[in-house]
């Protein structure tokens, strides 16, 4: 076989047969370039996706990677561009044999897409479906929680040899209400949303803005603010105020902790978390990332500060792999303070140019990653492109608003079968002195009256409300923010990262445990022996690694190395972590909240987080310890 | 410590008569004695006395009694006392007792006669402060290492010490490092609810509940007025330390404390980037306090294996650890810094602590650098995970390079063994 084939016109059904014979031009390559060459593809299959989502055989990648010289970016480029090619081509000439088989895959898809797309329904009231959980037949559904709540039977040995809990019937209405609204039959969908950017990008004001756009915030508390904040000289702070809520955020200008907030959109029902951007305060930012479905990054266009922010050592890069590693796969970039360089389209461009490979390389899909440029001080581009402040934008941008972009974000796949599980993100006391605990539902569903285990613990609550946006609900499912009021509790027993769980389905607890981390950007290689933080949900560890098993290929999965001397830079490898001071860490095993916790290594500052992902085949998860 | 008496032949056999004076002494006891040596100490005994007509008389009895040591336990002041002490319990006005009790228990057969005790009979010994201690080794068991010991813990005036207190928001844990130990004084944890936009109420309610706990376990835990606390840190991540420093002195100034106002200046705000115990390693290497404590052995330590993780970031080949790996540097004479943790000369095996004696006396005729690092430190507990020895090279070492040299000088010994055999079989034929 030639090495200088040419790529555009390779039959591909012909080049996957012969490739399953022989690796064929691929043996003429050295050991070197063949490593460069599947490193390149496992980067760019983890961007465009399997072989049947995105139509591209390993084939046709490894041909463009080596055409390319193995630049990955390049190499992206092109097979993205002859995959719009190759759609387009179909079209036109649908008779062409050669293309047949590829083309039913992308048919099949296409297909499959356009089913996606919610059907335009004519809008109903929102409350009245909600109200309709029926409380008469919930009765015997709490005695039997209350019966399992007690703890008559040892439930703390393991909880899966227990017989699964009976679903009444009012379990199974609520079940399918809310399949139906996830379906879309309802009005509105609920997407979460996480604010991620370096420190001042402009976060919290654009977010206060937005806010005050929608109609979210009255004139009064915003005069209020403006007038507060320019009482301490920090007038350019007063739409950070509407979310920076403490004294000492206000006091310093900076976001400390994750606020939450939510307004709707047209067809969406938005709830934001607002992240801190300043690097001591990363922990706070995952906390608020692992409750999110999308995320919205905020760029200061201003010179100097882009640049400052997406250095090594900036947040704007290091919060994109975080999100990235915590799931989120949904990206709208915001381009703010562009009326500090006058609107200059050549800036909004150039930073666009500079963001888009990276977040290619971090694993964000281009058709996943929205641009949008905005001033959020003046209000431009939020909601509306009106107004004298618009002027110069909408001479060079007629594209949507940050609004309409974030009407288009697509909920992820809830799993409403899945045992509940609620990671505590916060706890305490409502005005009525009744203990709550706010956070986001992983996994199945909560319902009012339901009895939960505290996890770590041996202590349970029962739910006595569900609160989301000041409204009561009867029940809660995957992928909602609500708080909970909780009551039979003493609240000392629940802290921030503890899970609630049924008491028939409990989360395992454990102090050891082997997993499968990549390792992003980091100074100091990992040894055995490394102190390293663990951030699940809201929970913080102290751990430290005992051990390193091997260094794996990061796509394959494949032993590279047994019992490295220290993990290099940006390879993936199992290793074996073992928590300090016996701090127990909870944990579900089930497939629908993934394990995706962030390890972040002691004493290196900036860049040094790893992420990790537990392995799901069996050989790993045997070697967990259980512990409770 | 105090050196009493001293008797030492020249084959590494005698004994040391010692008296400690505080914990670290104690420290110093445990990884002196090993098992197989004779331990004299004063011991209570409870005695039973049969009488002629049969009745049973028990009383209890201080002597002196040697043992041969069969096993050593050390445990540490308060690290249990103070682990996950809750602001509810703090919240107690309860006065607890000094904190200062680490022990170390020392038990074996009797070996020495005694009108009380019969010859054989087990006993455990309880060493505790200002109580002599003799210990007795067999032929080459006083080494270098242990010699250094005695020498190093027996220097007056040596006790420069750092109080800690590392915290985050909610979270805080009270340290105090001397030389050789870092102990956990007590844990502090704070549930405070956190920010609700634009309603910070329970929030802002929370810290200061927060900083009030803080505050009465700083003045119960931390010996601020003593003279041998060279510096108080505060470390924190964000600007908990700041407010916490600001508190810690607002107090001061409200209740009249004259003793803390005093000590103003020695308090030292660190970044560190997590709020637990083990970012003090990050404090040591920080350099506001290597500046103040360069001289100081726990500051080295830390800075020493900082340099070496570098090193193992920026030339693989300058940095090794693991006992085989080391042991192959040193017969290559590339040792520059020789990191080795105590624990590994508290082996029970003989052979095995000889066998790092010799390392460490061969680098340091070689002129490197050695550093004995104590588990009881947090550089210590992180070098005893990476094997308890490591090493920084003076030139780089490929070590599969030297692994495969290895082997080959194994073989050739082997096929000169064989072909010298077969030679004398040859001979023999």
């Amino acid at each position: 076989m030639s090495r200088h084939r040419d790529v555009r016109n390779i039959n591909v059904a012909d080049e996957l047969d012969d490739g399953a014979v022989s690796d064929g031009g691929e043996e003429d390559l050295s050991p070197q370039e063949y490593e460069q060459l599947m490193s390149g593809l496992d980067h760019i299959r983890a961007t465009v996706g399997s072989q049947e989502q995105s139509g591209l055989s390993d084939k046709e990648i490894k041909d463009t990677l080596y055409h390319y010289f193995f630049n990955v970016e390049q190499s992206i480029n092109y097979l993205l561009e002859a995959q719009t090619r190759k759609i387009a081509a179909r079209e036109r000439k649908a008779a062409k044999e050669r293309e047949k088989a590829e083309k039913l895959a992308q048919q099949k898809k296409a297909a499959e897409a356009s089913a996606k797309l919610p059907p335009a329904k004519p809008k109903k009231a929102t409350g009245a479906k909600l109200s309709g959980a029926s409380t008469p037949v919930r009765s015997t559904d709490i005695r039997q929680l209350d019966l399992a709540g007690l703890n008559l039977d040892d439930e703390t040995v393991l909880p899966i040899d227990e017989p699964p809990p009976k679903i009444t019937v009012a379990r199974e209405k609520v079940l399918e209400e809310a399949r139906k609204q996830l379906e879309g039959n309802a009005d509105k969908k609920t997407v979460s949303l996480v604010v991620i950017g370096h420190v001042d990008a402009g976060k919290s004001t654009l977010m206060g803005r937005l806010l005050y756009e929608l109609g979210r915030v009255d004139d009064k508390t915003r005069k209020a603010h403006e007038r507060a904040s320019s009482k301490i000289g920090k007038s350019s702070f007063s739409w950070a105020w509407e979310l920076d809520g403490t004294t000492e955020e206000r006091e310093r200008g900076i976001t400390m902790d994750i606020a939450l907030q939510s307004f709707a959109t047209p067809r969406r029902q938005i709830t934001i978390l607002d992240a801190p951007g300043h690097r001591d305060f990363i922990p706070n930012m995952i906390s608020g990332a692992s409750q999110a479905d999308c995320a919205l990054l905020v760029v200061d266009a201003a010179v100097g500060e882009f640049e400052a922010g997406f250095e090594r050592g900036g947040q704007t890069r290091e919060h994109l792999l975080l999100v990235r590693s915590l799931g989120v796969s949904q990206v709208v970039i915001a381009i703010n303070k562009l009326d500090q360089v006058q609107w200059s389209q050549a800036r909004y461009k150039e930073i666009c140019k500079l963001l888009r490979p990276f977040l290619i390389q971090s694993g964000f899909h281009p058709s996943k990653t929205k641009f949008v440029p905005v001033g959020a001080m003046a209000g431009v581009n939020l909601v509306a492109r009106d107004g004298d402040e618009a002027q110069a934008l909408n001479a060079w941008y007629s594209g949507p608003t940050l609004c309409d972009l974030l009407d288009e974000l697509e909920p992820p796949t809830r799993d409403l079968d899945a045992p509940l599980r609620f990671p505590v993100a916060n706890v305490f006391r409502t005005p009525s002195s009744v203990i709550a605990v706010s956070g986001r539902v992983c996994g199945g569903l909560v319902q009012v009256g339901e009895r939960l285990r505290i996890v770590p613990g041996d202590e349970t609550a029962v739910v006595k409300a569900i609160e989301s946006e000041e409204e009561r609900l009867e029940w809660a499912a995957a992928g909602s923010n609500v708080t909970l009021h909780l009551t039979a509790v003493d609240p000392r027993h629940i802290t921030i990262g503890s899970v609630l769980c049924p008491p028939t389905d409990v989360v395992p607890l454990v102090t050891s445990f082997t997993a499968r981390i990549i390792v992003f950007d980091i100074q100091v290689p990992i040894t055995a022996g490394t102190s390293v933080e663990l951030f699940h949900h809201s929970r913080d560890v102290p751990a430290s690694i005992s051990k390193l098993l091997a260094t794996l290929d990061r796509a394959s999965g494949t032993v590279l190395r047994k019992n490295p001397r220290s993990g290099e830079k940006h390879v993936g490898r199992g290793a074996n972590y073992t928590s300090q001071h016996n701090r127990f860490w909870p944990y579900s095993p089930s497939t629908t909240d993934p394990l995706r916790a962030i390890l972040c290594q002691q004493g290196n500052g900036e860049d040094s987080h790893s992420s990790w992902r537990r392995d799901n085949r069996s050989r790993y998860r045997n070697r967990i310890e259980l512990s409770l | 410590m105090k050196l009493l008496g001293k008797h030492l032949d020249k084959d590494g056999s005698g004994y040391v008569t010692l008296r400690p004076d505080d914990d670290e002494d104690i420290w110093h006891l445990y990884n002196l004695i090993q098992e197989g040596d004779r331990v004299r100490a004063s011991a209570v005994r409870r005695v039973q006395n049969v009488s002629a007509t049969g009745s049973i008389e028990s009383h209890r009895v201080r002597l002196n009694l040697t043992l041969a040591v069969a096993r050593v336990t050390w445990s540490p002041s308060t690290a249990a006392a103070g682990e996950a002490a809750s602001f509810s319990t703090d919240a107690s006005t309860s006065t607890s007792a000094p904190a200062h009790a680490a022990t170390l228990h020392i038990s074996g057969r009797v070996t020495s006669e005694n009108p009380h005790v019969k010859m054989g009979a087990f006993h455990t010994l309880d060493v505790e402060v200002n109580r002599d201690v003799r210990i007795e080794k067999d032929e080459g068991g006083w080494d270098s290492i242990a010699l250094g010991r005695v020498e190093e813990s027996c220097v007056p005036g040596r006790g420069a010490e750092v109080a800690a207190i590392v915290c985050g928001e909610g979270t805080a844990t009270f340290c105090l490092l001397s030389q050789h130990m870092t102990m956990v004084m007590h844990r502090l944890e704070v549930s405070i609810p956190r920010k609700i936009a634009a309603n910070s109420g329970a929030h802002e309610k929370g810290l200061t509940r927060f900083y009030s706990a803080l505050f009465t376990s700083f003045l119960r835990h931390i010996p601020y007025s003593s003279p041998t606390i060279r510096a108080i840190v505060i470390a924190s991540p964000g600007w908990v330390r700041d407010a916490v420093f600001d508190y810690i002195m607002a107090e001061a100034t409200r209740t009249g404390n004259k003793a803390l106002l005093s000590t103003r200046n020695k308090f030292i705000k660190v970044h560190v980037t997590s709020p637990h115990v083990h970012s003090l390693v990050e404090v040591l290497k920080s350099p506001e306090i290597a500046s103040q404590l360069k001289e100081t052995k726990f500051a080295r330590e830390g800075i020493m294996l900082d340099k070496f993780f570098k090193m193992l970031g920026a030339d693989e080949m300058r940095a090794w650890y693991g006992p085989v790996h080391v042991a192959l540097a040193a017969d290559r004479g590339a040792i520059g810094t020789l990191l080795i943790s105590d624990d590994l000369f508290r082996a029970s095996d003989p052979i095995m602590r000889k066998k790092y004696v010799q390392l460490v006396e061969d680098a340091r005729q070689k002129n490197a650098e050695v550093l004995i690092f104590s588990s009881m430190h947090e550089s210590g507990q992180q070098l005893n995970q990476l094997s308890g020895i490591a090493a920084i090279l003076t030139f780089p070492l490929d070590v599969e390079v030297v692994e495969a040299e290895e082997r080959e000088a194994k073989e050739e010994e082997e096929r000169r063994k064989q072909a010298e055999e077969n030679g004398e079989d040859v001979n023999a034929g």
